[in-house]
């Protein structure tokens, strides 16, 4: 532990007039499970894109594992061990849960189907391999999106709202795989408006206002800290 | 049930190899027809029904493929099999000179340069008079080549299902279709899309280019209307979207079934045939939008391989 993995430095991003991320550094470190949080418009989802290549920075520095990723195409920041999910699902909706899975992977297909299978298993859908994943549930295809970015083994996730829509019996089910995730070493960073589920699972929190970061600090700090509270409430 | 399909298409093929034996020469004409309305379809399924990318202007390779054939036995006294291939090259040539800079256009704008495409090469080759013979068009030299461009045309539209059944079963066949589902996720799941995107144009131009300068030898006389009209694309569109987009026998089954149902319409009432046409793609869009097989295939959880 303590190696960063990720560290983002003067991070800034516009659109238009409005500016969407203005100047966020923040470092993470391997193995530990890192929150995100803010009011809507806050910028959280943008510096998720930033991170992972979707939308261009206009200035800053991104770095995973020590080598320079801004500026690089989507696939080739996946490839290099950044997987994610998204606010709004994005799961293949004609492809079978398990091709979702299968075409992350090229090589060896036996190994892949091997894979896939297990992960499926993982999140409880392998009943469901041969379904549609435009079928499944809402709460489903959130698994099958977590269970695909699981594909490439990445060393850093990225998870916009996992919890949204997702009833509290599989919610446990995906905290406890997070956890599982991180004690494999792996670094976690999610967006999450669920207070609970930030406070129960998080043990760093960001806090984004209007593009800023305005706090950083253990949940109980982050709890208290009045920016924080203000940039909710209002003064 | 696959030894079942295999015996099937055995026989199928070898119905079709002794048709020209017995059959009279309007039907080995009509069959020639047909394979290359499969070739045709097939191609456009490769690129447009699997990614989602529409081309507008997929006769454009047709076209080049007809003038790189002509001009090659014309002009340099080839024989049509070699020319055949040079037409299939040309086809891949400019599928890539033109899927650099396109196929990083998103969906509609895509489609909208692809028909921009057709229309520019159509009147490129009729500036050009003195390779292309221009407006008034290039006489191949007389030759009945029918049977033997009977079984090169069979062969071709055997070997673009038997790609398209390759592709489909496969993960870049599966990573194609990501494309069409979602691009940004896909890019995301660490798929590199315009490489696909690429491959899969490239590879749906060669039957095309290679279909373009057999026409061309056994039609004896192509012109520019002749050899890019936008009617052609259309028409493998249509036969695609019928069939069933993304499938292997999607594009065969619309081959057949739209190209028996010209035949047989357009004979007896000429002016009925546009209207006909209309009507299917209207139903189709509106009753089912992916074709008989999709459907099917959605209902019934058929496999990839259907």
């Amino acid at each position: 532990m303590g190696a960063p993995v990720l560290e983002i430095d003067g991070l800034r991003k516009s659109f238009g007039g409005v500016t969407a991320v203005n100047g966020v550094s923040l470092t993470l470190e391997a193995g530990r499970i890192y929150g995100l949080i803010g009011p809507n418009g806050s910028g959280k989802t943008t510096l998720f894109n930033c991170i992972t290549g979707l939308e261009r920075r206009d200035a800053g520095r991104v770095l995973f594992q020590g080598v320079r990723i801004d500026g690089l195409p989507p696939h080739r920041i996946a490839r290099m061990g950044i997987g994610r999910t998204f606010q709004i699902i994005r799961v293949f909706p004609e492809l079978t849960a398990l091709e979702n899975l299968l075409v992350v992977t090229s090589g060896d297909r036996a190994a892949a189907e091997r894979r896939a299978q297990e992960l499926l298993a993982f999140v409880r859908l392998d009943r469901l391999k041969d379904e549609y994943a435009g079928n499944l549930s809402y709460g489903q295809q959130k698994l099958l999106e977590f269970a695909r970015v699981l594909m490439r083994d990445p060393m850093l996730v990225l998870l916009d709202e996992p919890a949204a829509g997702v009833n509290r019996t599989l919610l446990n089910e995906l905290l406890d795989a997070v956890r599982a995730l991180r004690d494999q070493g792996k670094t976690i960073f999610l967006v999450e408006h669920d207070m609970k589920v930030v406070m129960g699972l998080c043990e760093l929190v960001f806090v984004l206002d209007h593009g800023e970061k305005i706090a950083e600090g253990p949940p109980g700090v982050i709890q208290a800290d009045e920016r924080v509270i203000e940039a909710y409430f209002g003064r | 049930m696959k030894r079942a399909a295999l015996l099937l298409l055995a026989a199928l093929g070898l119905a079709l190899t002794v048709y020209p034996l017995y059959g009279t020469g309007y039907g080995v004409r009509a069959m020639l027809q047909l394979f290359m309305w499969v070739a045709l379809a097939g191609s456009w399924n490769l690129i447009s029904g699997l990614t989602g990318y529409v081309s507008f202007g997929h006769v454009a390779f047709f076209g080049v493929g007809a003038y790189t054939g002509a001009i090659l036995i014309v002009r340099a006294g080839w024989p049509w099999p070699a020319a055949a291939v040079a037409g299939g090259l040309a086809g891949i040539l400019l599928a890539l000179a033109i899927g650099w800079p396109c196929l990083r256009l998103k969906g509609p704008y895509f489609a909208i340069a692809m028909l921009g495409l057709n229309e520019v090469l159509r009147a490129l080759v009729s500036y050009f008079e003195g390779l292309t013979g221009g407006g008034s068009g290039l006489s191949l030299p007389t030759l009945d080549a029918t049977f033997p461009i009977y079984y090169a045309m069979g062969g071709l539209a055997a070997a673009v299902t038997g790609v398209t059944y390759l592709v489909l079963t496969s993960r870049f066949g599966l990573r194609l279709m990501t494309i069409r589902e979602d691009e940004v996720a896909a890019e995301a799941m660490g798929i590199d899309t315009f490489r696909h995107k690429l491959l899969a144009f490239v590879l749906s131009a060669v039957a095309p280019g290679i279909a373009g300068a057999l026409a061309a030898r056994d039609q004896g006389y192509i012109e520019p209307i002749s050899v890019f009209p936008l009617a052609t694309t259309i028409t493998m569109i249509v036969m695609v979207l019928f069939g069933g987009k993304g499938t292997v026998w999607g594009p065969v089954l619309g081959a057949v079934a739209l190209f028996v149902a010209q035949e047989a319409v357009w004979a007896r009432y000429p002016y009925v045939h546009p209207l006909l046409f209309g009507a299917i793609i209207v139903a189709v869009v509106l009753l089912m939008p992916r074709g008989v097989l999709g459907l099917l295939q959605l209902r019934y959880r058929l496999p990839r391989a259907i």
